[in-house]
């Protein structure tokens, strides 16, 4: 980090203590998020597989619970660039969404060929370093969506990071 | 068979100059005849791959519930359909679901749906899909992961299979290969 704070920084830093947990938008101290996007994809309307939907109970957005309590019905996925521009290493922890029953981080790794989508526990964005989400690699999945993604559409998300905080990001879909 | 290797021989010298060397995709050599097979649309029609001659058929296999690589590969596919303009109409997107259990038809209606119908997405039953998949090498194994609210996920084969206008299994293009890339072999096979 150095000294090198610029008035920039500084304002932003007291923004920060001033309004405490208020989110600056797209960016902490030390991290960026650019090119934040979102695949376009329609929820179910009603007519999910494995049946019983309770119609018009919870309105448009309503999904039902398959075995076990897990989620059924159509999901999406965003993708963000996260930059750390700070000296300390970090890492993306969580995300929130209110297009979604729940938001989870993934990974798709190609095996040989094969495409392996695994829930992860945690990105790590080195110090000084960034990560680019994208179709194949790591993405940040919407289960159960509320709405459908529509391109020209906005998709809130609020990235939480181990030592930025949270950031929040606007996806735009397409 | 012998035969038939004469043919797919006057095919190309006729077509002129498709050789190895101008696709960008996996080339299969020899190619063969596309393994047929008859699923059903989610309008509840059959569809019988030997049905699609004289379009270049690429063909996917996926499952909606998949949020990356498969709605990924078919935008894709759909903009290569773009950009063919007027022989759009010959080449035809096909989705085979890998997960009959949770794409149903109504499901699926929806979901070619979202993507403007540019596609055309098949089911069956479960030993159908099954026999399909063996017949293209198709991995397709539903794994139960910890630490997701997903009841299941899906690990399978990304690969798109393309079938030329005489039903001959040509090329395989992986995930991720350029659009312009795709574009240009579905464009050799189409004869253009």
């Amino acid at each position: 980090m150095r000294q090198i704070l610029s008035v920039a920084a500084i304002g932003t830093t007291a923004a920060v203590l001033l309004l405490g947990p208020c989110l600056v938008h797209g960016q902490s101290q030390t991290i960026q998020i650019s090119n934040a996007w979102a695949r376009s994809a329609a929820m179910a309307h009603g007519s999910m597989g494995g049946g019983s939907m309770e119609k018009g109970a919870m309105g448009k957005g309503s999904m039902h619970k398959g075995d076990m309590g897990k989620l059924e019905g159509a999901n999406g996925a965003v993708y963000v660039t996260v930059t750390n521009t700070g000296g300390q290493a970090d890492a993306l922890l969580s995300a929130s969404s209110d297009a979604a029953q729940t938001v989870e981080l993934h990974e798709t790794k190609n095996d040989a060929g094969v495409m392996k989508m695994r829930p992860v526990t945690k990105i790590d964005v080195p110090a000084g370093g960034k990560i680019e989400m994208k179709p194949g690699g790591y993405h940040v999945m919407l289960l159960g969506l509320k709405r459908d993604l529509k391109p020209g559409d906005k998709v809130l998300v609020t990235l939480k990071f181990e030592r930025g905080g949270e950031v929040r990001a606007e996806a735009a879909v397409r | 068979m012998r035969m038939f290797r004469h043919c797919a021989a006057l095919v190309l010298l006729l077509t002129g100059s498709a050789t190895a060397a101008e696709f960008k995709g996996g080339l299969l050599t020899p190619s063969k005849m596309a393994p047929d097979f008859s699923l059903t649309t989610p309008e509840g029609k059959p569809f019988r791959l030997s049905g699609e001659r004289g379009k270049v058929v690429a063909l996917w296999f996926g499952y909606t519930f998949c949020p990356d690589v498969c709605p990924t590969t078919l935008a894709e596919l759909a903009q290569v359909r773009s950009r063919l303009g007027g022989d759009g109409n010959r080449f035809r997107i096909v989705f085979v679901t890998v997960d009959p259990e949770r794409d149903t038809q109504a499901r699926l209606r929806e979901y070619v749906s979202a993507f403007s119908g540019s596609f055309t997405a098949l089911t069956g039953a479960p030993e159908r899909l099954a026999e399909t998949r063996k017949a293209y090498g198709v991995v397709a194994d539903k794994r139960v992961v910890a630490g997701t609210s997903a009841a299941y996920l899906i690990d399978h084969s990304a690969f798109v299979y393309v079938i030329d206008p005489a039903g001959q299994l040509r090329l395989m293009f992986p995930f991720g290969m350029p659009i312009e890339d795709m574009t240009h072999d579905i464009k050799l096979l189409l004869g253009r």
